[in-house]
């Protein structure tokens, strides 16, 4: 049986009106849109690997819209809505389970957290509503109520209109979308250099030569800080490793994704049965993938705290990737800043899958236009230095027991 | 364990003992004449090179020693670098 590709291996040339570095979702995502919306055709997709294979791949592919600030509130919430019509447009199955979110507290502190996230949520139109312990145990019962736990459960947050995606699926699915606007995507290619001459991008070097364009877009994930490096620009970035991990499958019983701050884990289970679960990431940056035993361990004793019959539970795979974290928990989404024709997208850290598509179709109208949507302009890198930083670090997530 | 780091007084530990406390950033710049650009590539801004870079290290759960030590980010080892 012949297999048909679904985005070809189309020969490099040597210009294109953009040159996007990095075929995951958010670079995809744009080149999708540029064909789509602004009739952008010559399009390049430079991925050093493989399509989905750097923050894409690793991720765990929760999509939700409770964020705790408004500028991402927004953001998140458009992107939510964008699925449905997105897999009906690519034609495309991702897999989308629309099984809500559910967020626990375990202290004062953190249910007041709540209360403001919910009322965000609320201010601007997305559902999401307050729980209290007994509620949160209607919706999964096999949690642990009692006062057994470090940290008991005080109550919840509860979102439905989140879920969870399949990741590769997405990455896939834009792909064909992209290469069907005649987007060429170059797996294998790496960049070591881009060239600025007179404040103006002109070309990038590759492994596989240099390629003329006016217009980059860095969408490297892990990797933007070492390509920004190349024409000097520093970025509030951390690039630190993140892990995962997949549980044998078991009969279908957890209904939506759970997390809690305090315990520094969250967890789903898939259409296969697996638990799906992540954590917090390791506080040091690295660019290796490794994955640790303490990981491992401080997962196990998080899941079968709070949700007991879950021991004896066999893990399967455990994998590590890299997340670029900004101080402020928001992105850095800016265009024609230092140079004229250099858009970044990036910072992103364990947000990027939720943001991928809906980033990518406003990213194309700015690399189109030239001119910022509104709803990007307050992820610029300046933010920084105009002391406008996004209050996102104020989630409950980050509230453990020490507040 | 994912790597090791050496303490100057306790040698070679296992990483989870460390706190990490970022890469160094020189010192701090002049009050005098500074800019909010050069303030927050000071204070925001960082390098992460993917290769050798030197660091703070705290020994939160030995001899709570701050030290800096040079690290290759693309394999975790300490290198020998002034």
């Amino acid at each position: 049986m012949k297999i048909k590709s679904l985005w070809g291996k189309p020969p490099m040339k040597s210009s294109y009106d953009v040159v996007i570095i990095g075929g995951g979702i958010h670079g995809l995502a744009a080149a999708y849109f540029l064909g789509r919306d602004h009739d952008v055709r010559d399009v390049a997709v430079l991925e050093r690997r493989f399509v989905g294979y750097g923050g894409t791949g690793r991720n765990t592919a929760i999509v939700r819209a409770n964020q705790r600030s408004q500028e991402n509130v927004k953001l998140y919430d458009e992107g939510l809505k964008l699925w449905p019509k997105l897999i009906s447009e690519l034609d495309f199955n991702m897999m989308f389970l629309n099984c809500g979110n559910l967020n626990l507290a375990h202290s004062e502190a953190a249910m007041g957290a709540l209360r403001l996230q919910v009322s965000t949520a609320q201010f601007l139109g997305v559902i999401s509503e307050l729980l209290d312990a007994k509620q949160c145990k209607e919706l999964v019962p096999q949690l642990d109520l009692s006062d057994r736990l470090t940290h008991p459960i005080l109550g919840g947050m509860f979102h439905p209109p989140g879920g969870t995606l399949r990741h590769d699926a997405v990455a896939w699915g834009l792909a064909k979308g992209a290469a069907k606007y005649g987007t060429r995507i170059h797996q294998q290619t790496e960049v070591t250099g881009i060239n600025v001459e007179n404040g103006k991008v002109v070309s990038v070097q590759t492994d596989r030569g240099l390629i003329r364009t006016s217009r980059v877009l860095i969408a490297a994930g892990g990797y933007s800080t070492l390509l920004a490096g190349m024409v000097g620009l520093r970025l509030p970035i951390h690039v630190l490793p993140i892990q995962a991990m997949v549980s044998q499958p078991v009969k279908p019983f957890l209904n939506h994704v759970v997390s809690s701050g305090a315990y520094h884990v969250y967890c789903n289970q898939s259409l296969k049965g697996e638990l799906v679960t992540g954590s917090h990431m390791d506080p040091w940056p690295t660019y290796t993938t490794h994955v640790t035993a303490q990981y491992i361990k401080h997962q196990a004793e998080a899941l079968t705290e709070l949700m007991p019959c879950l021991r004896g539970l066999r893990f399967m795979r455990i994998w590590g990737g890299l997340a670029d974290m900004t101080s402020d928990m928001a992105p850095i989404i800016d265009g024609n800043d230092p140079a004229e024709g250099l858009f970044l997208d990036c910072g992103w850290g364990y947000f990027g899958f939720k943001s991928g598509p809906i980033t990518g179709k406003y990213l194309a109208q700015f690399m189109a236009t030239g001119s910022c949507p509104d709803i990007l302009k307050p992820f610029t890198r300046r933010r920084y230095q105009e002391g406008r930083f996004i209050g996102e670090i104020a989630a409950p997530v980050y509230y453990g027991p020490w507040n | 364990m994912s790597f090791t780091i050496t303490c100057p007084i306790c040698g070679k530990r296992d990483l989870y003992e460390f706190r990490f406390g970022g890469e160094v950033r020189g010192p701090r710049p002049e009050e005098e004449g500074l800019t909010p650009e050069a303030y927050s590539q000071f204070v925001h801004m960082r390098t992460n090179p993917g290769g050798p870079q030197k660091e703070w290290w705290y020994h939160r759960d030995g001899c709570a020693t701050w030290f800096t030590v040079w690290r290759d980010t693309l394999t975790n080892r300490e290198v020998q670098k002034t």
